[in-house]
């Protein structure tokens, strides 16, 4: 039904696609896997039309097609589900379910009919959008989960004979995964062909018929997955370079270099920790449980409203990002695009911000020349994969871009490193890479404070994890306890009595 | 594939140097006087560039606090550099009163009034959250109204003879003072943005600024400086204007607001900040001018002049907008 032929794609100096190709039968869910780089987002933005192929082709029912905008592509049947929420958050949800394709006649909206499709679809997805949310329903007020969902519903409602889902599962919880697989299975019976992206492997295998392996913008292998194995697929991404999943000796010392007490803020109620050198603490629970917020807080991104932060013996009063960075604090933000990067800009000024004032001359005249050495040691060091300096960092992939957001922090030789989940939409290579980074962090004495969505990393890296709820600390794991069972029950046991206390 | 094929042929069919705007309207600027020169001999020559540059270094002067500004993002933009640049002047040469023993004494007061101004642009926008439309505009009326209660209504005052000297003194090649000081604005401004720590944090809270303060940079620092910048070269630009014309008027400068925008966008810089430089903005004033020149040539009239600037902004714009998408 669709078809992908030989397709490649440069950005400036960076190959993205070369030679990539697969194909989808109508009826069939086709998982797309590859490491970050792989050249999946790619392949997906040019069935979307938004981004137009150097060379190769593209074929959907037999029939050559170019689209080139989204509207052709919307034409051709394709719909597209992405990470990044293409949903306004000013507009309620039936306007956002309706959004380009409300019925209506001579200009004007049929209001009625408009309703009508809204709700059914509203009702489709009501187990898992939750009782709350109405027709009405200001989208900016979801979370970021029932936004994904209201977005996918919006692509359903267009009644694509092609669907592609790119990340669409990130964001979403349990529950919410399996009504969008309900949903899946129901159009594979309907004949749609459906497109599925994601890095969690264990959705794949529940999900896809077939699964296209891409790496480094090439064909690897298209699989049968009812006779393949788990490991065996991960072989496949990665190359050779297996996985690092085993567990490390702790590197923690005696030394207490970062203390909160009682930490009260938006998001968190009343957290306490003590950080030693050489240690790494992870954030555990449901997202969304105020990990963000904490990290951001000790970092001086939010407002501390009670509470006290003891940096290496010393009592700090109130003090704001600018200062927390100079003291030794680094934080790399749960958001690349948003928080992380400065997308218009090059990969040199993105690497040079934060610690540009240790190298100024006078504190203010800039030496390129150093600039330049300390940005290639930094690359060199975390190995990234770049053009040249001078591109912008939007052209790099998700997983160099991460790094490159670590990299800028490490110039700064920081004490205490805060990472808000990572490793979120990173492949499983470059993954053990950044595993590697922060254990070779630790062992150089750095405090690492590590936020995750994905337990097996929380149980891989951590020698303690705090586990919230609501903001504060429900359990905490030590050593051995750290397993990926004891943090989902521990994480969820919680928020079952929680629900039981409400409910009562 | 064929798709693909037109795509690369139309890419191509344009040569490298229209991506970068600079070049266009530097290209732009020497067109305009080539056609000059043909429809009005004399236009071009030595002595008459050399006048509409000395009229452009006032409007580029004007335009560096703007491009600073826009390049600083959050819909960064002052519309008092205008009247801003005006109240140096008057506040000058009230000072001077055509006395050489208080030049220097009357341009730091001017320039002290302006940084304050700047400031009080900067802490609106910052830390009460005014758009900066709105607190820029408001900040023009507030303006004229203290010229109003300075001046009592009546502009008096002139300048020293040393500024005057200064500013169309011919040092070099026949080429006056203020022009110079402009070559050289241009090259610490451009050494400023893109060799010194404040240029680089400035184009990094342009380019996002969230990402900018968990970055550690200073985000409200830097834009209030930015607006400060801003008033303090506008009120350079009126100090020198005052100095061209020697005698002061209660619109001196008013009507440059606009131009100073037109300039930064000629030039390149996003609207949006975090992109550009002042070496476009300083081609930008010179297209304008030029091109205000030329059409006076033409003897057209000022309806009409105003309509042809307008359009010549709106296709330039066009013609960015088009390379940008090219290029991505």
């Amino acid at each position: 039904m669709i078809e992908v032929r030989d397709v490649g794609k440069r950005y400036g100096g960076v190959v993205a696609l070369a030679g990539a190709r697969f194909a989808a039968e109508a009826g069939e869910v086709h998982g797309l896997l590859g490491p970050n780089g792989s050249g999946k987002s790619t392949i997906n933005k040019i069935l979307a039309g938004s981004v137009r192929p150097d060379t190769g082709s593209l074929w959907v029912d037999g029939r050559q097609v170019q689209p080139g905008s989204p509207t052709e592509s919307a034409r051709l049947g394709i719909g597209a589900v992405y990470q990044q929420l293409t949903v306004i958050p000013t507009l309620d949800v039936e306007q956002n379910l309706l959004l380009g394709t409300e019925p209506g006649r001579w200009g004007l909206l049929d209001r009625r009919a408009g309703r009508e499709r809204a709700s059914a679809m509203l009702e489709r997805l009501r187990p898992a959008l939750g009782e709350h949310v109405g027709p009405g329903s200001l989208v900016g007020d979801l979370s970021p989960g029932q936004q994904q969902l209201i977005e996918i519903g919006k692509v359903l409602l267009r009644r694509p004979r092609i669907l592609i889902l790119d990340e669409a599962t990130a964001s979403l919880h349990r529950p919410q995964v399996d009504l969008l697989f309900d949903i899946v299975r129901e159009l594979r019976e309907d004949g749609v062909c459906v497109l599925f992206v994601s890095h969690r492997l264990d959705e794949i295998l529940r999900i896809c018929d077939r699964a296209t392996i891409l790496r480094a913008g090439r064909h690897v292998a298209t699989v049968d997955l009812a006779d393949t194995r788990p490991d065996e697929l991960v072989r496949l991404m990665v190359g050779e370079k297996l996985a690092e999943t085993t567990k490390v000796p702790s590197a923690r010392r005696d030394e207490v270099v970062l203390q909160v007490d009682d930490l009260h803020a938006p998001g968190v109620a009343g957290v306490s920790l003590r950080a030693h050198a050489g240690e790494i603490i992870g954030l555990g629970g449901l997202q969304g449980q105020g990990q963000s917020d904490l990290l951001m807080t000790i970092f001086g991104a939010l407002p501390r409203t009670g509470g006290t932060v003891t940096f290496r013996g010393r009592r700090l009063g109130h003090y704001r990002a600018a200062r927390a960075a100079r003291m030794g604090f680094a934080l790399v933000p749960g958001n690349r695009g948003t928080q992380g990067m400065f997308s218009l800009r090059s990969i040199q000024e993105n690497l040079s911000i934060v610690s540009l004032w240790r190298r100024t001359m006078a504190g203010f005249g800039i030496s390129m020349r150093r600039e330049r050495s300390a940005a290639r040691e930094a690359v060199e060091r975390l190995a990234i994969r770049l053009g040249s300096l001078d591109d912008p960092v939007s052209s790099l992939s998700g997983g160099n871009a991460q790094k490159v957001i670590v990299a800028k922090w490490l110039l700064s030789d920081p004490v205490v490193i805060l990472l808000d989940d990572p490793t979120k939409g990173v492949d499983v290579g470059a993954k053990a890479e950044i595993y590697q980074i922060i254990r070779t962090l630790a062992a150089e004495g750095c405090t690492i404070v590590i936020n995750s969505s994905d337990d097996r990393e929380l149980a891989v890296l951590s020698d303690r994890v705090l586990v919230l709820f609501e903001g504060a600390v429900v359990a905490e794991l030590e050593g051995e306890e750290i397993d990926e069972e004891r943090l989902v029950s521990s994480a969820l046991l919680v928020s079952a009595r929680a629900d039981r206390e409400v409910s009562g | 594939m064929t798709a693909t094929v037109e795509a690369d042929q139309r890419r191509r069919a344009l040569p490298g140097w229209v991506r970068s705007p600079i070049l266009v309207a530097a290209v732009l600027s020497v067109a305009l006087i080539v056609v000059g020169e043909l429809v009005s001999p004399g236009f071009g020559s030595y002595g008459q560039v050399v006048a509409m540059l000395r009229v452009a270094a006032f409007l580029g002067l004007i335009a560096v606090g703007q491009t600073i500004v826009i390049l600083s993002g959050g819909a960064g933009i002052d519309l008092s550099v205008g009247k801003v640049a005006t109240l140096a002047a008057i506040i000058a040469s009230r000072v001077m009163q055509g006395d050489d023993a208080q030049t220097a004494s009357g341009i730091l007061l001017a320039l002290a009034v302006c940084a304050l101004i700047g400031l009080a642009n900067g802490l609106g926008v910052v830390y009460l959250r005014i758009t900066p439309f709105v607190m820029t505009l408001g900040m023009m009326g507030v303006v004229h109204g203290l010229i109003l209660a300075y001046t009592g209504g009546v502009a008096d005052g002139r300048a020293a003879p040393a500024l005057v000297s200064l500013v169309n003194g011919r040092v070099f090649a026949n080429i006056p003072g203020v022009v110079l000081i402009w070559v050289v604005v241009t090259v610490l401004v451009t050494l400023l943005l893109r060799r010194t720590k404040p240029g680089w944090d400035l184009y990094a809270v342009g380019a996002n600024r969230v990402s900018a303060e968990l970055s550690g940079v200073r985000v409200n620092r830097t834009v209030v400086g930015a607006y400060v910048a801003s008033a303090c070269f506008a009120g350079l630009g009126g100090i020198f204007m005052v100095g061209y014309t020697q005698t002061v008027f209660l619109n001196l400068a008013d009507d440059l607001t606009l131009p100073s925008i037109a300039a930064v966008i000629i030039g390149g810089t996003l609207l949006s900040g975090g992109v550009g430089g002042y070496v476009g903005s300083a081609i930008g004033a010179v297209v304008l001018t030029v091109l205000t020149n030329l059409l006076t040539t033409l003897r057209m009239g000022e309806a009409s002049r105003t309509v042809v600037n307008g359009l010549v902004l709106i296709i330039l714009l066009a013609f960015y907008g088009r390379g940008r998408r090219l290029r991505s």
